[in-house]
């Protein structure tokens, strides 16, 4: 079944492209990657997707319904959740709050104004701290994290969102080799066991070979390339534009 | 529930109070108390929301006119017009907050100003409904209410009774919704929450206790006049909050003692008024960024680790 269909999306900013006629399909339960070069318009392209910039033209359709310049609580609402590149988390409040604020949203409880939030969610919270291995530091403030957990939690605030599809924007950037494969095993069995369907983008070549059944190579907005690892790593413009650059 | 036994003394102690202070102190406790839910009513907007409100004396001011005027023309019961000032400051805050939450930062600050300055005109010169430059005369509460001892009880079950209900928001999904538009108002939008519609209904919950202060103002003052509105009134709740400190609950209303207090010893003997909080705030600003509160939170958690890791989850001091 497709779950995410793109047709046509094009933006620019100014004179600059950043996305250029990108047609793109997601099947239920795939786990693929986008990969490119810096600027090659991956974050602009997941950006479009959850409603943080409005395409110039072009539609997006999730599971069947136009969901094309929606805002991003609405997007968010219908099972679409994303994690930013550079981990975007409430800083101020513990590991706990933190997931909690994502739980109790999506529980559509942020209305209540008389039961205090400590006791709600406590279960579902405790639950996703353990999956994604942040339960040892529940009660730290997030700001002091280390990098790696800190993409952790904010994979985590996307999970609590209970999303039926998940964009990750380079979740294993600034990640120790070690942590890298945790994260991305951790990836791997949320598509596995809990039947997410997620696209991530990477630049790091073993990750995405690693993990990714398709892979998409952007390169200045567009799409150059399309296919299994084996495939693009025999494709002879991929190589040429990016794997040449990287290898 | 132990934790808090320190605001069960206080509330004691506040019970007796006046009966060990005469009668100009009982006044400026009562004053104390009015200023102080109109602080911690701004803290709402500016510590957990994160925007700076440079117009919230419109709501106090609106409030006050709307108990004063109905005291004055009409023979409502004063809390049936405290009601009245609550709604009306709510629908005010309504109109002006749909379109200040479209903003954030420096221009939120202007426009909530803005709004504020324009209110405070129209009260200034519509003299056939408000009195004009003139204000309010004869705001007389019932006769049950007609001493300072009976106005302050009234006031302090009053101001109470809203901040236990302010406390209790504080603590809600809602209120940690209001932190977490704070921290990373992005990061709020894409797990599913309509940030300005939050942003809106918190203004309005502001106002409101804003304009339910402002509604005891009038019957203590016996009259009210357009300056209410003015934005020097506007930045009173803010130096109340920069001195007790944003990021506690009560800090807004430790900021009213102090200030509140202060203003009464310091007039008492010099008309440099404006010199001496300018001082204080400088002070402030400079050597404990935090406020009073802020202060006492670094130094009690200096002074012992009381809290153990499970017990914080929940409670106010994540928020330093």
């Amino acid at each position: 079944m497709v779950i995410l269909k793109v047709e046509h999306l094009n933006k620019a900013f100014g004179g600059l492209v950043a996305t250029c006629d990108v047609s793109y399909e997601m099947q239920t339960g795939e786990l693929s990657a986008i990969i490119g070069p810096n600027g090659a318009g991956k974050s602009t392209f997941f950006n479009l997707l959850t409603g943080y910039h409005r395409a110039d033209s072009g539609r997006v359709l999730f599971q069947g319904q136009d969901i094309s310049n929606w805002p991003p609580h609405r997007i968010s609402r219908l099972g679409i959740a994303r994690a930013f590149q550079v981990s975007n988390i409430y800083l101020a409040l513990t590991t706990y709050e933190n997931v909690r604020q994502a739980i109790l949203a999506q529980q559509k409880r942020t209305l209540n104004f008389f039961t205090p939030a400590h006791r709600l969610a406590k279960k579902e919270t405790a639950e996703l701290l353990e999956v994604a291995g942040l339960s040892q530091h529940a009660y730290m403030i997030a700001g002091n994290l280390s990098q790696g957990d800190k993409k952790r939690l904010e994979l985590a605030i996307a999970l609590g969102s209970k999303p039926e599809l998940l964009f990750l924007d380079e979740p294993t950037a600034g990640m120790s080799g070690e942590e890298t494969h945790e994260t991305m095993g951790l990836v791997k069995r949320l598509n596995q066991e809990m039947s997410l369907t997620i696209l991530f983008t990477e630049h790091d070549m073993s990750v995405v070979f690693g993990y990714a059944k398709r892979l998409t190579v952007l390169h200045q907005g567009a799409i150059i390339a399309e296919g299994s690892p084996e495939e693009v790593r025999s494709n002879e413009t991929a190589q040429k534009i990016y794997l040449g650059e990287e290898a | 529930m132990l934790r808090y036994w320190w605001l069960g003394l206080i509330f004691i102690a506040l019970l007796f109070l006046p009966l060990v202070i005469g009668e100009f102190w009982v006044h400026v406790a009562i004053e104390i108390l009015i200023l102080g839910l109109f602080a911690v009513s701004f803290n709402m907007i500016f510590g957990y929301m994160g925007q700076l409100s440079f117009g919230h004396a419109a709501y106090f001011g609106v409030g006050a006119y709307a108990t004063g005027l109905l005291l004055v023309k009409t023979s409502v019961p004063l809390p049936v017009a405290l009601a009245v000032s609550m709604v009306t400051a709510g629908l005010f805050a309504l109109v002006i907050g749909y379109f200040c939450v479209r903003m954030t930062g420096i221009y939120f600050a202007i426009l909530t100003m803005a709004f504020g300055q324009m209110l405070y005109y129209i009260i200034f010169q519509w003299y056939s409904f408000t009195g004009g430059d003139d204000g309010l005369q004869g705001i007389v509460p019932p006769a049950w209410l007609m001493s300072a001892w009976a106005y302050y009880y009234f006031t302090l079950f009053i101001v109470v009774a809203a901040m236990i209900v302010m406390w209790f928001i504080s603590e809600s999904p809602f209120g940690y919704t209001m932190r977490s538009i704070r921290e990373n108002a992005d990061r709020t939008r894409f797990i599913g929450i309509n940030v300005r519609k939050y942003m809106l209904i918190n203004f309005v919950v502001a106002g409101m206790f804003a304009g339910l202060a402002g509604g005891l103002l009038g019957p203590f003052n016996r009259s009210i006049a357009p300056d209410l509105c003015n934005w020097h009134q506007s930045g009173v709740p803010v130096f109340m909050t920069v001195i007790g400190g944003p990021l506690g609950f009560f800090g807004p209303m430790i900021g009213s003692v102090i200030y509140t207090f202060l203003f009464a010893f310091v007039t008492g003997f010099t008309e440099y008024w404006p010199l001496t909080i300018g001082l204080v705030i400088v002070f402030v600003v400079l050597f404990m960024p935090g406020g009073v509160l802020g202060l006492a939170q670094s130094k009690f958690k200096t002074l012992g680790a009381r809290d153990s890791m499970a017990e914080t989850q929940g409670s106010m001091d994540t928020e330093t």
